[in-house]
């Protein structure tokens, strides 16, 4: 009896090391220098040619949202883009490009835009030519990040925010797009 | 009602003007002042070599300028036989301390640790208003004379794997031999000059 009591002991022990074991291969790396899988939103890869498609609007407002998981304002601004997007689905085309490395397409980036909850389309541009795809965007941009641009149907440049966007300001802007004027 | 108007709209158009003051390539960078990390004021004037001085904003906290600051010692070691010597500038109010124009304490220590040439401390931001600097690398690169010949990014690649253009490098180059420099600005990716609400 007690014989196989021990047995019995031993093979919980065993099947507890398994369990263990198995979950922290999944939490880990696989390989040596490979970097961590994480679900999250589907982040695809634009070159420059992606991103003028972007910046045509379909006959609303566009709004892009230029960051990078490195970029400590861009993470602190995020919420507000999350809320942002929620309050204007449907009104406006909100896209958020990321700089990241695309090593990261998979990684970091999916990693953070999960965590943020954000549910916008989300691009990563790769480009060999960081000058061509900055003046794409702006004239006014020299490359910092965050950025966020907000597009007339027309296509012409609404808003453009250097730095963090605060909330009202954005807000007020997209109204001014969004909403039919009131006033007599 | 309407002279109150008249002197708000004035002084939106002088906020404006003043806030947008920038040097264009071809004009005039100033002499400047400005304290280095132990508090000790250091002029353009005496630090430029004599075919010039590259004015290159830095962060401690960036990672982009971090990924370039092998490369900034690399260069600058390159140039200073040639004449032209580097001088960093933080102007991220989040690396200066509040009541001194000196670096935290952490990133004196940085700052010590990574740079081969002198960096300054830009309180307030001031005088990367006064450039128009507004992110982080950004260089401006005077010649002898205090001229702007170039402005802008280092090079096309942050990495450093593949560098195609190295503007700066090639900006140096074209000033040394007495030629046009071909490409005499160039943006890239980076982070944003923390600067005073």
């Amino acid at each position: 009896m007690q014989s196989l009591l021990r047995h019995l002991i031993r093979a919980v022990l065993v099947a507890a090391l398994v369990v263990i074991a198995l979950q922290v291969s999944n939490a880990q790396p696989s390989g040596k220098g490979k970097k961590p899988v994480w679900d999250g939103p589907k982040v695809t890869q634009i070159d420059i040619d992606g991103l003028r498609k972007l910046l045509k609007p379909n006959g609303k407002p566009v709004l892009i949202n230029f960051w990078a998981t490195w970029c400590d304002p861009c993470r602190e601004e995020f919420p507000d883009l999350v809320t942002l997007d929620a309050a204007y689905k449907g009104k406006i085309d909100f896209y958020t490009v990321s700089l990241d490395d695309l090593a990261d397409i998979k990684t970091y980036v999916p990693k953070f835009l999960g965590e943020q909850k954000a549910e916008m389309p989300a691009y990563l541009l790769k480009t060999p030519d960081d000058n061509a795809a900055i003046a794409l965007v702006s004239s006014e941009w020299t490359g910092n990040l965050p950025l966020t641009i907000l597009l007339k149907p027309d296509g012409t440049t609404a808003y453009l925010r250097k730095g963090i966007v605060k909330y009202a300001t954005i807000t007020a802007e997209i109204d001014k797009l969004v909403t039919p004027d009131a006033k007599p | 009602m309407k002279r109150a108007i008249l002197f708000f709209t004035a002084m939106m158009v002088f906020a404006v003007a003043a806030n947008a003051q920038s040097i264009a390539i071809g004009g005039t960078m100033e002499n400047f002042s400005l304290p280095d990390g132990t508090g000790k004021m250091q002029t353009l004037d005496s630090l430029k070599g004599k075919n010039g001085a590259v004015i290159m904003f830095v962060s401690s906290q960036c990672p982009v300028v971090k990924l370039y600051n092998e490369r900034m010692n690399e260069i600058a070691a390159d140039y200073a036989a040639k004449g032209i010597t580097f001088i960093g500038i933080n102007s991220n109010v989040t690396e200066i301390e509040k009541a001194e124009a000196k670096p935290v304490g952490w990133v004196k220590d940085h700052i010590a640790a990574t740079y081969k040439f002198t960096v300054l401390f830009d309180k307030g931001n001031v005088f990367a208003d006064k450039l128009g600097a507004t992110t982080t690398p950004e260089a401006f690169f005077v010649n002898g004379s205090n001229v702007l010949m170039y402005h802008g990014a280092i090079d096309n690649d942050k990495s450093g794997a593949n560098i195609t253009t190295p503007y700066l490098r090639t900006a140096f180059d074209s000033a040394l031999a007495g030629k046009r420099i071909e490409r005499t600005s160039a943006n890239a990716f980076g982070c944003t000059i923390k600067r005073v609400e």
